[in-house]
């Protein structure tokens, strides 16, 4: 039986009808409409289906569709500040390289918007940590580390991490 | 020093924006009305006859729209992976066939309202196997009373061996002063790319099949596809938009394909098929597991004088790419190291394990493990040091490549000679060495080549067609595919170079075969060299098509004219125009539609990496991490440096994995996967990877390739390996000569030698 | 089955009893990292899901220094790991729960749940009974408190009943001049199931050891305390020799089996080098 889910994402509010065992990570990508959110695992292993939920980072496919009513979600889609403009992470994502095949790229990034949320100048350790579950097999990880250190800098932090 | 506009900056990728958003689409965000989710049954068996299969009870689970086994699918031999018409691939693969041949081959599949629906039905499809005896290592599948895996391959023997011979050993080994021999074992790595594999199909009321792939050879699918379906080419299309990585195994086909395919046909809706994780593992490929026993004679003054070696490769279930694999890993053992004697032989062997297939370095990763860990070994018998002996043998100019061609420059010395410099080698070797608890710390150095093409294996061509609109704005038409690599960003600023037009007025149009010219693919470190050229090529047509009009309008001769930036200068006036008004219209006259084509044959460039690696060993409990790494890596013409450096990152951290970490496992029982996840299949992540201080150089350019770029993406993935290996030696004295070197075999080497 | 049928309770009672009614089909869901990541691989097919995160009373976390350390069963690892007072009193724990999984999942991942689920490398388990822990249970006859070292019956399993739940976990406050370690031991630095995990509270009495409990993960069916190497410092100056042997006792004293991730022979050379470190750092730490 599926249920009427009300959710808000990216800032707008949704209703999704939602069967109980759909992972919200499917339920984004189907029932939502937002495909930017990817499926690299499904088990939780991999990090790229990271969203945030009331601004925790979470792996979208260990979270239930049906969990989530009256909750917030914020999904790579709703990252930039404008159709035009984009976040600094974003940005620095591609002036320093920290996305190749981009499959990662999404669930990095979030991951790295919750990091800096809650730690505005994290030394590099601190970013690797932050990062330990997200998997990238095509950068070796030192751009994605070079971006989140750059946008630190660039939003007022990053005198430990520079 | 640079008087170049674009090539050699690391301009805004065009592929970024989509992908830093979320809105770049890979083949499994397609959502087509209607669509059913496909999903594969698979073996719980490795070696087996098929007795019965028996689909009634699926069919008739609500929701469930077809079904199909061997029995209802078209029955053509075909290879896999599509290379046509090439060695480098072998013919031995049914879309369903009457047995299985490992753990997890697909033998059903179903097509669904729902992903959840589809892998319940699953359940419901009963098989019946009656078992045949099956092999998992090499040794038992060469044994006289082996099992047969596949007809027409006696001795369970993939391709005929592989035999190189250059030169006279028997005289070279009685001229050493020292021989050195020793047998390496390659563990069972895979590529990892962090998107499964997907295919979505969809049939039009014509009989037109298009398939959304994310494959590297959309025209080598398109081909296979074709025959095995009985489809004319013109009816088949392929496309890739976004790729999440495939790193040279994504140029297979997977049986899933053709079942995507054949489910749209029979339901006549469009079908997608998606690869679970575990999945990835079961059905995919992995690099060839084996073993390289090598034989080298070294004169006193660290010359070479003979090398012989046999290379055995562990294919799996079927062929794949195991032939090219063999070949080229073999082959590449004529050179790195000069030498003028060398007898190598190569062998691939079916046994039931996975199927291994190509991932990036193709072979030469696994023998080149063993040559440079060798020399290594050589250089401490020999009382020298190990980046030195390797300098003095490092292939140079006019030296022998194993694709039979001359090497251009001296770009290994020079990767060796500056990596030296930069982390101050001799210092390094002649330190104390305070021990301090039970922690060491070791410096080692290995060395790589690799070519930029698969020629001579298979002949490849380049095409590349490049159109000016009426405005002055360029696209580019390529059929190489985009894995994520910068190389369609590489290809455009090549045009924009050529042509000289600012880089945002390129724009590249790719992955679709009923659009894009003909190309055999990405892979094989080519589509730089070989696209790159291809599109240089037409970009400079297309020049000199502009610079006619414009001459006309300048009044000067075209050979007069320069154009850079989008504007057209008279050398020696102030005379000058843009392209944009050179190619548009005037009163009376419609603007000019210029496009070129073009058709590069490359020969074959090698490019060089000398990597140093600083390792640490907790010599109590056996844990191996690597502290740093300086990769030195020679191409040619750095083109966008921010991709290049991306692209040996990576690969360093596939190498880090294969060396310490990374194995596929299977029970030597029956062959079931053991590790099939993320969890187990170990792959250096955020922490465990060190930082990286890349150097590019680009001393021994190639003629052959766009402003003399070669290729880089295989690079890194051979010379990290045993640089790192060679550390280990130098921090504890226990020489490995196999990968992954586990903790467990660390304290069992460091038991030994204090024995 | 991947398809089930899912209920939010809304109190203890409710929830006790639809998993009775459910006779074993059901599943209970807090964080979800295990189960749903059990459910796909087929590992378990609850035909019925029990979400208690509707449940109100579990999702505190307090420490006052009679009654020690208490946190509800819906108190997520993230929590448990940012919690000053869990950093300072017990970092043991807050060490075991910085290793669990990644962020991602840590903001999910309730310790109750690694409790339950029990299995033998489950991080949290060795500091907790270390520690000295007890588990409340909410059961239909009412409530009982188990301490966590009789808590595990097996691999997986626990003396919970199906229609039971542990609603709280307790912490004793630490005594005084009291070190407390978790060493985790894998391949690589995060996202590991420990090959071997070591615990160790060390309270000192003057220059001698005072009370002592190591608990090791991984090299058995469930947690163990390893009694013997406990035995060799209570009472003792804590030197070197001492460490030593307790270390060697400890390794004995573990069962580790083989599979992909590590040899039993290697878990248990690990057991004692990490017990030794352990014991090395828990001193430096209680001074």
């Amino acid at each position: 039986m599926k249920e009427l889910v009300r959710v808000t994402i990216n800032g707008e509010a949704r209703e999704l009808a939602v069967a109980p065992y759909r992972s919200l990570l499917d339920v984004l990508r189907n029932e939502a409409g937002l495909t930017g959110t990817k499926k690299g695992c499904d088990v939780g292993d991999c990090g790229a289906c990271t969203v945030l939920l009331d601004g925790d980072p979470v792996n979208a496919c260990l979270v239930l569709g049906v969990e989530v009513k009256g909750r917030r979600i914020t999904t790579i889609e709703g990252l930039q500040p404008a159709p035009d403009r984009l976040h600094p992470l974003q940005e620095n994502f591609i002036k320093y390289g920290g996305a190749q095949c981009g499959f990662c790229t999404p669930g990095v990034i979030m991951m790295a918007k919750a990091l800096l949320d809650e730690n505005p100048d994290p030394t590099e350790a601190e970013i690797r940590f932050g990062l330990a579950g997200n998997i990238c097999r095509c950068t070796g990880y030192t751009k994605i580390v070079e971006a989140i250190q750059a946008t630190a800098r660039q939003l007022g932090g990053g005198k430990r991490g520079a | 020093m640079s008087d170049l506009d674009v090539i050699g900056t690391s301009v805004r990728r065009p592929d970024m924006p989509g992908k830093v958003t979320g809105h770049a689409l890979y083949a499994g965000d397609l959502a087509l009305p209607g669509m059913l989710h496909g999903k594969l049954k698979r073996s719980t068996i490795a070696h087996a006859e098929i007795k019965r299969i028996d689909t009634a009870k699926a069919l008739a689970f609500p929701g469930v729209r077809a079904v199909l086994t061997h029995a209802n699918v078209p029955r053509v031999l075909h290879y896999g992976s599509p290379h046509p018409r090439s060695v480098s691939v072998t013919k031995d693969q049914y879309i369903l066939d009457t047995k299985v041949r490992y753990w997890g081959e697909a033998v059903a599949a179903v097509a669904a309202e729902s992903e959840e629906i589809a892998e319940e039905a699953l359940d419901l499809i009963e098989v019946e196997y009656a078992a045949l005896p099956a092999v998992f290592a090499v040794e038992q599948a060469l044994a006289p009373d082996a099992p047969l895996i596949h007809d027409g391959h006696p001795g369970n023997l993939v391709a005929d061996p592989v035999v190189v011979k250059r030169g006279d050993v028997d005289r070279g080994f009685a001229d050493a002063d020292l021989v050195i021999e020793g047998t390496y074992e390659m563990g069972r790595p895979t590529p990892a790319y962090m998107e499964p594999n997907v295919c979505v199909c969809q049939w039009d009321a014509d009989g037109k099949l298009t398939a959304w792939i994310s494959t590297q050879t959309p025209f080598m699918v398109r081909g296979i596809l074709a025959e095995v379906l009985g489809l004319p080419y013109h009816k088949v299309r392929v496309l890739v938009d976004h790729m999440g990585g495939g790193f040279g195994a994504k140029q297979d086909l997977f049986q899933t394909e053709f079942l995507c395919a054949l489910l749209a046909r029979e339901t006549r809706r469009p079908v997608r098929m998606e690869f679970t994780r575990k999945e990835t593992f079961l059905g995919g490929r992995s690099r060839h597991p084996g073993t390289v026993w090598l034989k080298q004679g070294f004169r006193k003054d660290g010359s070479i004088s003979a090398r012989q070696a046999r290379v055995t490769f562990n294919s799996g279930a079927y062929g794949s790419h195991g032939p090219g694999v063999t070949a080229v890993g073999t082959a590449a053992l004529t050179s790195l190291f000069r030498c003028d004697n060398v007898h190598l032989e190569g062998r691939c062997v079916y046994t039931n394990a996975p199927i291994a297939g190509a991932y990036r370095g193709y072979g030469v990763v696994q023998t080149y493990y063993a040559l440079d860990i060798q020399l290594d070994e050589a250089a401490e018998r020999l009382g020298l040091d190990p980046a030195e002996l390797k300098l003095r043998n490092a292939v140079r100019e006019g030296d022998l490549a194993p694709s039979g061609h001359p090497i251009v420059g001296h770009g290994l010395e020079d990767c060796i000679r500056r990596g030296i410099e930069e982390v101050g080698w001799p210092t390094l070797r002649h330190r104390a060495r305070a021990a301090r608890g039970p922690v060491r710390r070791g410096w080692g150095m290995g060395c790589e080549m690799h070519g930029s093409s698969a020629y001579p294996g298979i002949k490849e061509q380049g095409n590349a067609t490049v159109r000016m609109n009426e405005d002055g704005t360029v696209q580019l038409f390529t059929g190489t595919t985009g894995l994520g690599t910068g190389a369609h960003t590489a290809l455009a600023q090549v045009v924009a170079e050529e042509l000289g037009v600012r880089f945002e007025d390129v724009s590249v149009v790719h992955g679709d075969t009923d659009v894009a010219p003909w190309d055999i693919g990405a892979f094989a470190s080519h589509t730089t060299y070989m696209g790159g050229r291809a599109a240089q090529m037409a970009a400079a047509q297309v020049k000199r098509e502009l610079l006619e009009r414009a001459a006309d309008e300048l009044e000067a001769a075209a050979a007069d004219l320069e154009v850079r930036q989008g504007v057209i200068t008279v050398r020696g006036s102030d005379r000058r125009l843009s392209v944009r008004e050179a190619i548009g219209p005037k009163k009376g006259i419609p603007s000019a539609h210029i496009v070129a084509s073009a058709t590069y044959r490359p020969t074959k460039s090698y490019s060089f990496a000398a990597h140093f690696v600083e390792v640490q060993v907790d010599t109590e409990t056996g844990q191996i991490d690597v502290l740093q790494v300086v990769p030195v890596h020679e191409i040619g013409r750095v083109i966008h440096p921010v991709a290049a450096a991306g692209q040996i990152e990576g690969g360093i951290q596939q190498g880090i994995g294969h060396t310490l970490t990374e194995d596929y496992v299977i029970d030597p029982a029956d062959g079931r996967s053991l590790n099939a996840g993320f969890v187990d299949y170990k792959m250096p992540l955020s922490m465990d990877m060190p930082p990286i201080r890349t150097i590019m150089l680009e001393t021994a350019p190639d003629p052959g390739g766009p402003y003399g770029a070669k290729g880089v993406g295989e690079d890194p993935i051979i010379a990290i390996g045993p640089a790192i290996a060679n550390a280990v030696y130098d921090a504890i004295g226990v020489r490995f000569r196999h990968y992954p070197i586990t903790p467990e075999q660390v304290l069992q080497g460091l038991r030994e030698k204090h024995e | 089955m991947i398809r089930f049928e899912y209920f939010e309770p809304a109190t203890l009672a409710e929830a006790v009893a639809l998993l009775g009614r459910c006779d074993g089909n059901a599943a209970v869901l807090a964080g979800g990292t295990d189960l749903l990541v059990e459910i796909r691989e087929h590992i378990r097919r609850p035909a019925y899901v029990v979400n208690i995160k509707q449940i109100p009373g579990m999702e505190e976390l307090s420490y006052d220094a009679a009654r020690g350390l208490r946190f509800g069963a819906l108190v997520t690892s993230r929590a448990i790991e940012l919690s000053p007072v869990v950093q300072e009193k017990y970092p043991g724990l807050a060490q075991a729960v910085r290793e669990l999984g990644s962020i991602q999942v840590r903001h999910r991942a309730t310790v109750v749940g690694n409790i339950c689920r029990a299995s033998p490398s489950a991080d949290t388990l060795p500091p907790l009974i270390a520690d000295g822990a007890a588990a409340r249970i909410y059961g239909p006859a009412g409530e009982r408190v188990v301490a966590l070292e009789e808590f595990f019956t097996g691999p997986g399993r626990t003396v919970l009943k199906t229609d039971e739940l542990v609603t709280e976990i307790t912490v004793p406050p630490p005594p005084p001049r009291t070190g407390k370690i978790y060493i985790k031991h894998g391949r690589r630095k995060a996202m590991e199931l420990a090959t071997v995990g070591v615990a160790v509270s060390l309270t000192l009495a003057g220059d001698s050891c005072g009370e002592v409990r190591i608990v090791l993960g991984a090299v058995a069916p469930t947690p163990i305390r390893a009694r013997q190497a406990e035995a060799l410092l209570r009472g003792q100056v804590v030197a070197a020799d001492r460490i030593a042997s307790a270390a060697q006792a400890a390794m004995a004293e573990a069962r580790p089996i083989g599979n992909v991730r590590a040899s039993a022979e290697y878990r248990r050379e690990m057991a004692e080098v990490l017990t030794r470190r352990a014991l090395e750092q828990a001193l430096e730490a209680a001074r």
